[in-house]
């Protein structure tokens, strides 16, 4: 919906809407060269959270890759420390507390 | 060595580089060996055996420490120097004398893992005032993983080094020593 309102007398009211406990509110600014400003100011605005968000995902999307690069190393190095425990003869106890498995003690 | 001997060890070798590629193979493995699977056991030896693979991921964690040593310090080239000479001396803390492989590795980890966590407070603390509640939850929610992130890695170098004499894998030479008491 445009933010410019034809009224009876042929002039244009400018108007901002927004939402209010879930039901859209409209503000009514005004006409003429004040109202023009005040519409320019919003679009500046709407711009700049525009911006703004583009910014905020740029940078989320870079943390994210970070993190992805992060956790792959961190994943590795789990699964050689347990293949490191299991051939020395450890077992993880109920996915818990790695223990030696006796049998191997036994051999030795 | 008899020419079948030898195809089965040229398997070995082969799946044992693939096992280090495929990160799922190598977790289906190691849970068959974890469920008693004693067949499973000598191509994980072959997989510990493979150190240059395994420097993979060393090198790796570096390419992670430059690029967030890069977003820290900017244009700042003091901080550029100083941040991974202190890194350096942090990491050989870590690993102590003459590390093997493995714990080159979570020394590594444990190095990139702090800076990462370091790097994410970093950018929360700089942004809080600016920060809507989603975004304030999302930087919250990722420093706690990095933070998790970071004390797994120092358990798991804690583990290794609990089980002593046992777990004496020494990738370089090609040796595994399995004795020891727990």
């Amino acid at each position: 919906m445009s933010p410019w309102e034809r009224r009876e007398r042929g002039g244009l009211y400018y108007t901002r809407s927004r939402k209010e406990a879930g039901r859209v509110v409209r503000e009514y600014i005004g006409s003429g060269p004040v109202a023009v400003l005040v519409a320019q100011m919003d679009a500046l605005e709407r711009e700049r959270r525009v911006e703004q968000a583009a910014l905020w995902r740029q940078e989320w999307e870079e943390l994210d890759a970070l993190d992805a690069y992060v956790n792959e190393v961190a994943e590795a190095s789990d699964l050689l420390v347990r293949a490191a425990l299991l051939v020395s003869g450890y077992h993880q106890h109920n996915r818990g507390e790695w223990r030696f498995r006796r049998e191997l003690k036994e051999c030795q | 060595m008899s020419s079948k001997n030898a195809s089965k060890a040229a398997k070995n070798n082969e799946s044992a580089t693939e096992l280090i590629e495929d990160k799922k193979k190598l977790m289906a493995l190691i849970d068959r060996a974890q469920d008693g699977d004693r067949a499973a056991l000598p191509v994980l030896r072959k997989v510990l055996d493979e150190a240059p693979r395994i420097a993979r991921f060393v090198d790796l964690a570096r390419d992670v420490e430059c690029s967030i040593v890069k977003k820290i310090s900017g244009d700042d080239v003091f901080t550029q120097e100083a941040i991974p000479r202190n890194l350096e001396a942090m990491r050989k803390e870590i690993a102590g004398e003459s590390p093997s492989p493995l714990e080159r590795l979570l020394a590594e980890r444990i190095g990139v893992c702090w800076l990462e966590l370091q790097y994410f407070e970093a950018v929360y603390a700089q942004n809080m005032g600016k920060l809507t509640i989603t975004q304030s939850d999302y930087h919250q929610r990722r420093i706690d993983k990095a933070h998790r992130r970071y004390l797994s890695s120092i358990k798991a170098l804690a583990q290794i080094r609990k089980m002593g004499p046992a777990v004496q894998i020494n990738i370089a030479e090609k040796q595994i020593n399995t004795t020891g008491t727990a």
